[in-house]
């Protein structure tokens, strides 16, 4: 996905289209709109919007938090989640550097952008993108040479909104003036990925130490088993 | 006449052994053995899924073409999770009533009386024999062993936790935050159980010593010479009881049909 930053008015049309086609709780959002505060100094001053949604990066960190794997990419690389198999932990929440994550308040279960899987899936546009007031956004296929984001991206320099600290891939790309681009980086930048103190538990502590007891309770099981091959059958009280 | 109920284990000569042998006394209720048949299925079934559940190179205990296997059966991660939800919940729904009416019946005090000096000496003289660092006997045990007692201990613990952590998880209970603990609890207590687990299977159905006890499990029954050899306090205890039952069913001196 491509959105023009340039021709972006900021009217939220695609927050509420996304609010509307998925039955987001108010309060929430798949989507978000926002906008930096002015730079620079009187008369040059300058803001630049930003719409935040789900990456589905190349190398999602919110996949490997996933306890319960709900969390895949599909054929297409598009990051979803399997609401049957998520258990509303929150791991993946904290781990997106893009916060693009967040717990559905009614179903109490993750939710965020999948690019409109059912949509697609029916031939059709992304719900924001179908909406787009100022047709600043782009859907595709960034393999096909043909389409408007390959065009975009390798020809007109649509760039990721990564820094050198956080650098997962994002398949969601931004047109724009480098100077807006770099405003927009500055003030939304994306953060570590995070673990949850309990996922850290569970994989620093909780996992090593139950592999651990397992383990030696086996080995020492295996030693008594093969002394008790080595002593051969004997008379008990059976 | 009634034979005299030793208080302590004595040896026994060939015929006494034979002889007890061949008798059988009742150590399991039926009830006991279904229960725990289908809490055996129950935690199989469970800790097969259950692993299979975790994918994340983060979390996971076993390797990746294992969750393939176990989802292949199950068609899809989402069935996989359903199983192992309603599998739980069915487990719950069982053995609540289990834990609060067989109470009194079956989770004797005389259980949770663990820290006798027998048992104590049982553990270490139990461990000393398998490494082969005494010739020491056993101290006499009750209906249960020290090694069964400290088992039962650890699951009394756990049980209780891993089922109030799945139903957490399952239904996203309480909280996000209480939610992602629960994950924790879940794994922790299970795997407490498993390490024992381990244990009790393993002394079941391979050590050659606790044979009768494993098809005690089937049966119902152990012969009287395991009974005397590896339980002798409970032994003891029946034969006291049936003794005295004996003894009330004697006509009293005078009555009519006395001698």
């Amino acid at each position: 996905m491509v959105t023009d930053l340039r021709k972006c008015v900021t009217c939220h049309a695609c927050t509420v289209a996304c609010s509307a086609e998925w039955g987001v709780p108010a309060g929430q959002g798949r989507t978000h709109v926002r906008t930096t505060p002015l730079a620079g100094t009187f008369p040059d001053l300058m803001s630049s919007p930003m719409v935040e949604q789900c990456n589905h990066c190349e190398h999602p960190p919110c996949l490997e938090a996933c306890p319960s794997g709900a969390t895949f990419k599909d054929v297409a690389g598009v990051v979803q989640v399997d609401k049957d198999v998520c258990i509303g932990c929150g791991f993946c929440v904290d781990a997106c550097p893009y916060d693009a994550r967040f717990i559905h308040s009614l179903n109490r279960k993750v939710d965020k952008c999948d690019f409109c899987a059912p949509r697609r899936a029916r031939g059709e546009q992304p719900a924001c993108v179908a909406t787009c007031t100022a047709h600043a956004k782009y859907f595709g296929d960034l393999e096909d040479r043909d389409s408007d984001v390959y065009r975009m991206v390798f020809r007109d320099g649509a760039r990721r909104m990564e820094t050198h600290s956080v650098a997962v891939g994002p398949n969601v790309f931004y047109l724009g003036k480098p100077e807006h681009l770099d405003l927009a980086l500055t003030n939304f930048p994306p953060h570590p990925p995070r673990l949850l103190t309990a996922g850290q538990t569970l994989q620093k502590v909780v996992r090593p130490l139950l592999i651990g007891m397992v383990a030696a309770t086996f080995l020492g099981q295996a030693i008594a088993f093969f002394a008790q091959i080595r002593k051969g059958e004997e008379e008990h009280d059976d | 006449m009634t034979s005299v109920i030793p208080s302590a284990p004595v040896p026994l000569s060939y015929e006494e052994a034979a002889v007890m042998g061949q008798r059988s006394m009742k150590k399991h209720h039926v009830a006991i053995m279904i229960v725990h048949w289908f809490n055996a299925a129950t935690w199989i079934l469970e800790v097969t899924t259950g692993v299979a559940l975790i994918t994340s190179r983060l979390f996971s205990v076993a390797p990746a073409w294992f969750s393939a296997l176990v989802t292949g059966v199950f068609g899809s991660r989402a069935n996989l999770l359903t199983f192992h939800v309603a599998l739980g919940c069915l487990w719950i729904a069982l053995l609540l009533p289990y834990a609060i009416f067989g109470f009194r019946n079956y989770l004797r005090a005389e259980m949770l009386n663990f820290f006798e000096e027998d048992d104590r000496r049982w553990l270490v003289i139990r461990l000393k024999l398998i490494l082969k660092r005494t010739t020491e006997a056993l101290p006499p045990q009750d209906a249960y062993n020290a090694g069964q007692k400290a088992f039962a201990l650890v699951v009394w613990a756990m049980v209780p936790l891993v089922a109030a952590s799945g139903l957490v998880m399952a239904f996203q209970l309480v909280s996000t935050a209480v939610v992602g603990w629960a994950v924790v609890v879940h794994f922790m207590a299970v795997g407490a159980v498993v390490a024992g687990l381990l244990v009790h299977v393993y002394m079941g159905a391979v050590f050659p010593e606790e044979k009768p006890a494993f098809f005690s499990m089937i049966t119902g029954n152990v012969n009287e010479l395991f009974a005397y050899r590896h339980h002798f306090k409970w032994w003891r205890k029946v034969k006291l009881e049936e003794q005295a039952r004996e003894q009330a069913d004697q006509p009293k001196v005078g009555a009519p049909g006395a001698p």
